[in-house]
């Protein structure tokens, strides 16, 4: 048996370090190493409640805007905001931006240059992905990386910059003319010049009438240009790399729902997928550390009372990851779950024929993007400058607030109690702190160690298909390990 | 050919985000046109684990000359003395940074974090993070008063939560073509963070001050400075000049500014949506009264919050 230490896993956001055995070809055991903690929402405690807009955001300069609206939204909920429907439009534009912006780069930053591996080098398509795909000088790299300055223009139209702008509860503090909103359309169409003529090789629309496997099939007879696209590539590709037997995963998918709406509902719904759909139930989620450098507890606690009491030692805990877990249960985060619960048809079809996998995984993303791209069209459009943006909150002594969201890279929530108009205890479980969990108090492994066990490794020098796995899902560590404001006293134990 | 090494530490990666939003050179103008060769950075390196270490260590070891050292990220020295809280590999950052530093030709500290600790190192400075060379206000930090880069310069600091992609792109350009880079008194280049500039320099907003129309809450057109803490006119930088994503700014989307530059961020700022009446202080107050009492008569009609 080998033990490779694959640290410091690149091309992902932030510090994760990943330890896996080797035995007969294939991984036996996985851990994931969450190696940074910053502690970082306990100056928090004893703030004031707006402080948290400002702070929260900065856990993470990849996916900002998610953490904007989950304190936005936390503080709407505890401070009674009334929002106008140009506050909703204008929030999930910006957050749409965003997590478009996240999965272009996702796509042909993070996971495309593995598709230039030397692994593949056999493969007649390999200099066509090399040419494409190769760190930097890629074709279709290029292009994306280029694009996305267009997207955060788009941004900071109405958000003044990108990263790190401010959201409020009661809605935006934005006051666009007809002009900001023609601009950013403007703009829009480059970005829908990259992602229709390289990404796709169709229009939007055309590649939305695609509904089952069996249309793809179709869609790629139709036209060479379809055929030839990135997208059209990577799913001719995809199975003769043997990326749809890699990665499946606990199996288990959660979304807090997403895009709020002035009807009340999300255009993304929320639920919990076990192979049936269930109703999202947030009482239902807890923190495990029993694998987790902290103390205090055992077992499982909801994040309104949870505590954040960091322990490093060398022994049995292995990450400054925290635990969440769903009814008990590791769930995937991410395009994908958010599409099964969505019950999108085309991407139900993909995981009935191939099952959650990184093949699954990256062609969710991608369908996601392509109906964010239109979403974010329509809502342009239905903004009315004429209208106002903000509507009010109250200051109230005692509340307490849940703000759940959608990040890129999944679920996204913040719970907040305010005791004397003070924050008294703050708590955020991001979307990487469920893909990349270590294992619960029932030792049963996070998704992502779930995935990568299991996982065959044809060249211990070049394990690559351990590296699909892990960026299939596009893990975020920036996020993962923050700050978390204990109800007692803070302090450090001597280790 | 220019060696750069970019090490993140206890950081949120938005600096770095930022930085792919560099024009004028963008990242691929400043690869093929000035010969910068980014060795290792994390998000975007095409290799993993042995590879990096081994990166890494050939410049410890001075196999290769390492020309920038950029670190974006405060330095946690906890806990307990062991750096433990952020780790790269078999090191903690903290021991990476103290062995790459002195190999380095110029250092740059890009964003708040890496700069003055920022948010990391905010009370009660759980992990014990400090910046580069200054902790906050006060100069030495990880590195100490006395550390000079192998060009005989203190560490440059490009301040800002996140730092602007042309602060960190010019100071490269200017430094790369041998240029004396003037430093204000917390070593940032003075173009961008000198003592005359202010993010209220700029802001469409300045009208509403000068006639004292504060925006009594939210959406409202007036200045941000009174009732919601912009902390425009005590905040060294360009942004309102110099915009950002070429569109605009936090003031000009109705946010007040946090300070974000400031070496005392974010505590400094907090509360950061406080009431504040006074931009001077001392004998100043009374003539600042006075002044605005007058200017508050003499506003032009059409300068209205709603």
């Amino acid at each position: 048996m080998a033990e490779l230490d694959l640290s410091p896993i690149t091309r992902i956001e932030g510090h994760l370090d990943f330890k896996i055995n080797v035995e007969n070809g294939k991984v036996t055991d996985a851990k994931a190493i969450g190696a940074l903690f910053r502690g970082f929402e306990i100056i928090l405690k004893g703030r004031d409640p707006l402080d948290a807009l400002v702070i929260t955001p900065r856990i993470c300069g990849v996916c900002p805007t998610s953490h904007n609206d989950a304190s936005a939204r936390a503080l709407d909920d505890a401070l009674n905001a009334s929002i106008p429907e140009n506050g909703y439009l204008m929030r999930s534009i910006l957050l749409g931006v965003e997590n478009l912006m996240s999965h272009a780069a996702h796509t042909y930053v993070l996971f495309g240059p593995d598709l230039a591996n030397k692994k593949y080098e056999k493969h007649d398509a390999y200099p066509e992905l090399v040419k494409r795909f190769a760190p930097l000088t890629g074709t279709s790299y290029k292009g994306a990386v280029l694009t996305r300055i267009k997207l955060d223009e788009i941004f900071a139209i109405f958000g003044g910059k990108h990263p790190h702008t401010t959201f409020i509860p009661g809605g935006a503090p934005v006051r666009p003319q007809l002009s900001d909103i023609t601009k950013a359309l403007s703009i829009f169409m480059q970005v829908q010049d990259f992602l229709e003529n390289v990404t796709l090789g169709c229009s939007i629309e055309r590649w939305l009438e695609n509904k089952s496997i069996k249309d793809v099939q179709k869609w790629l007879e139709e036209d060479e240009k379809h055929a030839n696209s990135d997208l059209g590539l990577f799913i001719r590709l995809g199975p003769e790399l043997g990326l749809h037997k890699l990665g499946p995963g606990p199996g288990n998918f959660l979304s807090y729902g997403v895009y709020a709406q002035a009807d009340g509902k999300n255009w993304l719904p929320a639920g919990f997928y076990d192979g049936k759909h269930h109703s999202l139930d947030q009482s239902k989620i807890e923190e495990h550390i029993k694998y987790s450098w902290y103390t205090g507890y055992e077992g499982g606690r909801h994040p309104m009372d949870g505590i954040t009491e960091p322990y490093y030692e060398e022994g049995e805990k292995y990450t400054w990851a925290k635990c969440p877990r769903y009814d008990g249960k590791p769930a995937e985060v991410g395009p994908l779950a958010r599409m099964i619960i969505d019950k999108d048809p085309l991407v139900l079809d993909l995981a009935k024929e191939y099952g959650p996998c990184v093949y699954t995984r990256v062609l969710a993303r991608l369908h996601e993007a392509v109906r964010l791209a239109a979403k974010i069209k329509e809502w342009l459009l239905e903004l009315d400058p004429a209208k106002p943006f903000f509507g009010s909150y109250e200051r109230p002594s005692n509340a307490e607030g849940i703000g759940l969201t959608e990040a890129a890279r999944g679920a996204l929530g913040h719970w907040v109690r305010i005791r004397n108009g003070k924050i008294d205890n703050y708590q955020v479980i991001t979307p990487t702190a469920w893909n990349v969990s270590p294992k619960d108090s029932n030792d049963v492994h996070g998704p992502i160690e779930q995935a990568v066990i299991g996982t065959p490794v044809e060249d211990e020098n070049n394990p690559i298909e351990v590296q699909h796995v892990i960026r299939s899902y596009d893990p975020c560590i920036a996020c993962t390990v923050h700050v978390i404001t204990p109800r007692r006293s803070y302090r450090l134990k001597v280790v | 050919m220019v060696n750069v090494v970019w090490m993140q530490g206890a950081t949120d990666n938005g600096c770095l985000v930022s930085f792919l939003n560099a024009q004028q050179p963008d990242v691929y103008q400043a690869i093929e046109k000035l010969g910068v060769t980014i060795s290792y950075q994390n998000t975007i390196n095409p290799t993993s684990g042995k590879d990096v270490i081994a990166t890494l260590e050939k410049y410890i070891a001075g196999d290769e000359q390492l020309d920038v050292l950029i670190v974006e990220g405060a330095i946690p020295r906890g806990p307990n003395g062991t750096g433990m809280a952020c780790f790269i590999g078999p090191r903690s950052f903290a021991q990476w940074i103290s062995e790459l530093a002195p190999k380095a030709q110029y250092v740059l500290a890009v964003g708040t974090c890496a700069a003055f600790g920022n948010i990391p190192a905010a009370e009660p400075n759980p992990t014990d993070a400090t910046g580069v060379q200054w902790h906050k206000t006060e100069f030495g930090g990880f590195l100490g008063k006395d550390f000079r880069s192998k060009a005989g310069l203190p560490v440059i600091n490009i301040s800002g939560c996140p730092a602007h992609p042309d602060w960190v792109v010019q100071t490269l350009v200017a430094v790369l073509l041998g240029k004396n880079v003037e430093l204000d008194k917390y070593n940032r280049p003075k173009d961008f963070f000198g003592e005359e500039i202010t993010v209220h320099d700029g802001c469409p907003r300045n009208e509403y001050y000068a006639f004292k129309v504060a925006a009594e809450k939210f959406g409202d057109r007036g200045c941000l400075y009174m009732n919601l803490g912009c902390r425009g006119p005590h905040t060294n930088s360009d942004c309102n000049r110099r915009l950002w994503n070429r569109q605009s700014s936090l003031t000009r989307c109705g946010i007040p500014c946090h300070g974000c530059t400031n070496p005392d961020f974010p505590e400094g700022s907090m509360p950061f949506f406080q009431r504040r009446r006074l931009v001077v202080e001392g004998w100043k107050v009374v003539p600042y009264i006075i002044g605005s009492g007058f200017m508050k008569l003499a506003k032009p009609s059409r300068l209205k919050n709603e």
